[in-house]
């Protein structure tokens, strides 16, 4: 049997190739989450990109806006990630002029998961998608590497994640206070960015809620006590 | 167990053996560079083109237009940076004409990885693209497989790590323009210098909203200069032992000329051209 | 015939100097001839009703429905002409499962009417087309609770989503009507059909739109009463009432589209009989009639 560089199952059906990545892609070493909490949902992702063992960008944006208040953490290949986060952007684009009100964070997830499962052997893209809409409130989806769909009250993924389902697990609260959240995720991202090698540089976090999207940037220099901007 | 564990080795042996190559590094052998400034943008590019071990160009040009006010910096396979640009630079044309409009360096981007992601890194280009546009100054790279960043300073290619440590340690916020030419002619001198893949001069394009302007050659550290000694061989040095003279009427002996007829070479030929009369 | 088309009125895509599309209108005379059908869209639920004139002694009884299922959540009846409206219903059925495709939700009442309103207002336009020979309603129930994504894995947390609005209500039953223009609207109460001035007249006197609303029970009952006051039986004489309801998760058909049972249907009939015999009591040219008997001819 060849290895190829396809990405698809292996003979026994269970086993995904081990080189995902073809030769010189840009990867999403990565350590990305998003967690409901009482008034919404919270995305976080530090913001390491490497080629190989190079650094190709160390203040990454992971977090990529779809919807004014629908979000997803990209992880896996920059390229794959980057063109279907560009394609839902468009849908949900012209689901809102076309229908005369915004898409809810389950129209966002369907869209992600049609487009992920129908090329599940061309893309190496792990997305959690999470949103706030008025309707549903605060929503994470979580959508792994063979493109199902999974409704979370939070979700980790990327390389880090192997390193904090303890700590999150240990952790979690059901409808936390914002202040209480944001610290929740900024603690999980911090030891996720301490023991994997592949996630890194800063930590970015989007705050969805009624009000809209707020930005954090935490920066290590200050151990990512102080948030900038 | 406490010790090291070599069993991928094994099965590293065992993928060789049934006909996997092992990785292989690539060289894009280029250093580009970008950097913004307060009211603009640099970009810069060493000048040398490679084919494996030899060098093909020792002063190419690695500076793409693509717009008056939009310039691209090309490293891989250097066909495809240049394909891969002028397309792009026609179709951002007809679009600007189409709409009327100065055209947005996001508008290129956008272009350029959804271009480059189709072809699924099999097209080559690796892109650091600059420009000032009425929405303001941008400076991103595009990599193969269609993957893009946003940043104040960017590398890329093989000398991407010497040029990017220069701006490490020597970039700083808000830059006036000479500054910032400064520094991208640094980082690519470091390539030049450090990599293997990088080498002869630097070029240089300053945009701003204003003009953009193309320094050729800006850096020349590699100019061949004059030997100190001539390596001609004095006549003589190499010993004469017979020698014959063919004179030029006596040519027939030796060589035979045979003219063709022209009806016979048509013959071959029936599908010759026809004119109008 | 009211209007005469002098010349305008041989084909769609031509106005008349006044302004007006005769194909338009001829359509609609086609619907002014179909059995009624009726739509209440009550506080807790939607009823579709529909006299369904029998045409020959020989069509089985209770076949041939004309009251269609266009999704779980959706139904859709029409008055006019029948094979109109058939095709109709395949193009509904077809944007609901459309919408489901790209979306994986139902297609909300609303986005349906809109899609349908359409696809008919597409039919006024060209030359090689005419325009239905239906007014159709369309009613349904948009769920009021957070339904899954259809393909999700599992059923997801237990815990509720946070940041949600307090006190909005979601979802809810709606009802819309479509004409052979392609012109709708939403109603409380829809009629179409030959006897749709008696219906209307009926339906406004129902308490719909205020607190005191009807209940779907109710509803159902009297959507079967206006059938038979709209029902004239000087000009056919014999008909079977359809019906069919759409309750939210928690009534009783739990948010899906479906035929009103045979018991309560039946009660239901029985009600009307009396309602309507009660109605003409000192009219002299009262017929007699007890439940199930067949009409003399």
């Amino acid at each position: 049997m060849e290895f190829g560089t396809s990405g698809s199952l292996n003979e026994d059906g269970i086993h995904v190739d081990m080189d995902r990545l073809k030769k010189g892609e840009v990867n999403l070493g990565t350590s990305i989450m998003a967690i409901t909490f009482k008034d919404g949902v919270i995305l976080g992702a530090d913001s390491r990109t490497t080629t190989g063992a190079y650094i190709a960008n160390r203040v990454t944006d992971k977090l990529t806006r779809v919807h004014d208040t629908i979000w997803c953490c990209r992880s896996g290949s920059a390229a794959d990630t980057q063109a279907v986060a560009d394609i839902v952007q468009y849908q949900l684009g012209l689901f809102a002029m076309t229908n005369g009100k915004p898409p809810t964070t389950q129209t966002a997830a369907s869209i992600f998961q049609e487009i992920c499962y129908a090329n599940k052997d061309r893309l190496s893209a792990g997305l959690i998608i999470a949103g706030w809409d008025e309707r549903h409130g605060g929503q994470v989806y979580s959508i792994p590497l063979g493109g199902s769909l999974h409704k979370q009250s939070y979700a980790i993924g990327g390389s880090g994640s192997t390193y904090i389902y303890g700590f999150c697990d240990a952790n979690w609260r059901e409808g936390m206070e914002e202040g209480d959240a944001v610290n929740f995720v900024k603690e999980a991202l911090k030891e996720a960015i301490k023991w994997d090698g592949s996630s890194g540089g800063v930590i970015r976090m989007v705050v969805l809620t009624a009000k809209g999207a707020d930005r954090h940037l935490y920066l290590p220099d200050t151990d990512y006590a102080v948030r900038h901007n | 167990m406490p010790g090291f564990d070599f069993s991928n080795y094994n099965r590293n042996a065992a993928l060789c053996a049934r006909g996997m190559s092992l990785p292989k590094a690539t060289s894009t052998g280029t250093t580009i560079v970008g950097c913004i400034f307060d009211g603009g943008v640099v970009i810069a590019a060493d000048t040398r083109a490679t084919s494996g071990p030899i060098v093909a160009d020792k002063n190419c040009e690695k500076l793409h237009y693509i717009s008056p006010n939009i310039w691209c910096a090309g490293a891989g396979t250097a066909a495809d940076t240049e394909f891969t640009t002028a397309l792009i630079s026609s179709q951002l044309e007809l679009h600007s004409l189409s709409t009327g409009r100065k055209p947005r360096v996001v508008t290129c981007m956008t272009l350029l990885k959804q271009h480059l992601f189709r072809y699924q890194g099999h097209i080559g280009a690796y892109l650091v693209v600059a420009g000032v546009d009425p929405t303001g100054t941008h400076l991103f790279t595009v990599h193969a497989h269609g993957s893009t960043d946003k940043l104040p300073y960017v590398t890329m290619g093989s000398g991407s790590l010497a040029a990017m440590s220069v701006f490490e340690t020597l970039w700083k916020p808000s830059m006036t323009r000479d500054e910032a030419v400064e520094l991208c002619s640094q980082a690519i001198q470091s390539g030049i210098f450090n990599d293997l893949g990088s080498g002869s001069n630097v070029d240089v394009a300053i945009i701003t909203a204003d003009k953009t302007t193309l320094k050729r050659n800006y850096v020349k550290p590699n100019e061949r200069v004059p030997k100190l000694r001539s390596y001609v061989f004095r006549r003589g040095t190499t010993a004469v032992l017979n020698e014959k003279i063919i004179r030029k009427e006596d040519l027939g002996n030796y060589v035979s000329v045979h003219e063709l007829s022209t009806a016979a070479a048509e013959e071959g030929g029936d599908d010759k051209m026809e004119v109008d009369t | 015939m009211t209007s005469i088309g002098t010349g305008y009125d041989l084909a769609n895509s031509i106005f008349s100097p006044d302004g007006r599309n005769f194909q338009v209108e001829y359509a609609v005379k086609a619907v002014e001839n179909g059995g009624t059908s009726i739509g209440i869209r009550c506080k807790d639920g939607v009823v579709l009703a529909v006299e369904k004139v029998v045409a020959s002694k020989l069509l089985k009884h209770g076949a041939n429905k004309r009251i269609a299922t266009v999704d779980r959540h959706l139904g859709v009846v029409y008055s006019g002409m029948v094979p109109d409206g058939r095709h109709f219903v395949d193009r509904a059925r077809d944007e609901a499962r459309a919408w489901r495709d790209t979306f994986k939700t139902p297609i909300p009442t609303a986005d349906l009417a809109s899609r349908l309103g359409g696809y008919m207002q597409a039919y006024t336009l060209y030359q090689s087309v005419r325009p239905f020979g239906i007014t159709a309603i369309v009613g349904g129930f948009d769920s009021e609770l957070d339904t899954p994504v259809d393909g999700e894995v599992g059923s997801g947390p237990k815990c509720g989503a946070g940041g949600k609005g307090e006190g909005k209500k979601h979802g809810g039953p709606f009802l819309y009507m479509i004409e052979p223009s392609g012109l709708y609207w939403g109603y409380y109460g829809a009629a179409t059909g030959k006897g749709r001035q008696a219906a209307k007249a009926e339906l406004e006197k129902l308490d719909l739109s205020g607190s005191g609303a009807l209940s779907l029970e109710e509803a159902v009952k009297e959507a079967a009463r206006i059938i038979y006051v709209a029902h004239d039986d000087n000009k056919d004489k014999e008909f079977e009432l359809e019906m069919s309801w759409i309750s939210g998760a928690d009534g009783p058909t739990k948010g899906k589209h479906q035929e009103v049972p045979k018991a309560l249907r039946e009660e239901a009939e029985r009600l009307a009989k009396k309602a309507i015999e009660k109605d003409l009591e000192g009219d002299d040219d009262e017929e007699e009639k007890k439940e199930g008997d067949k009409m003399e001819e």
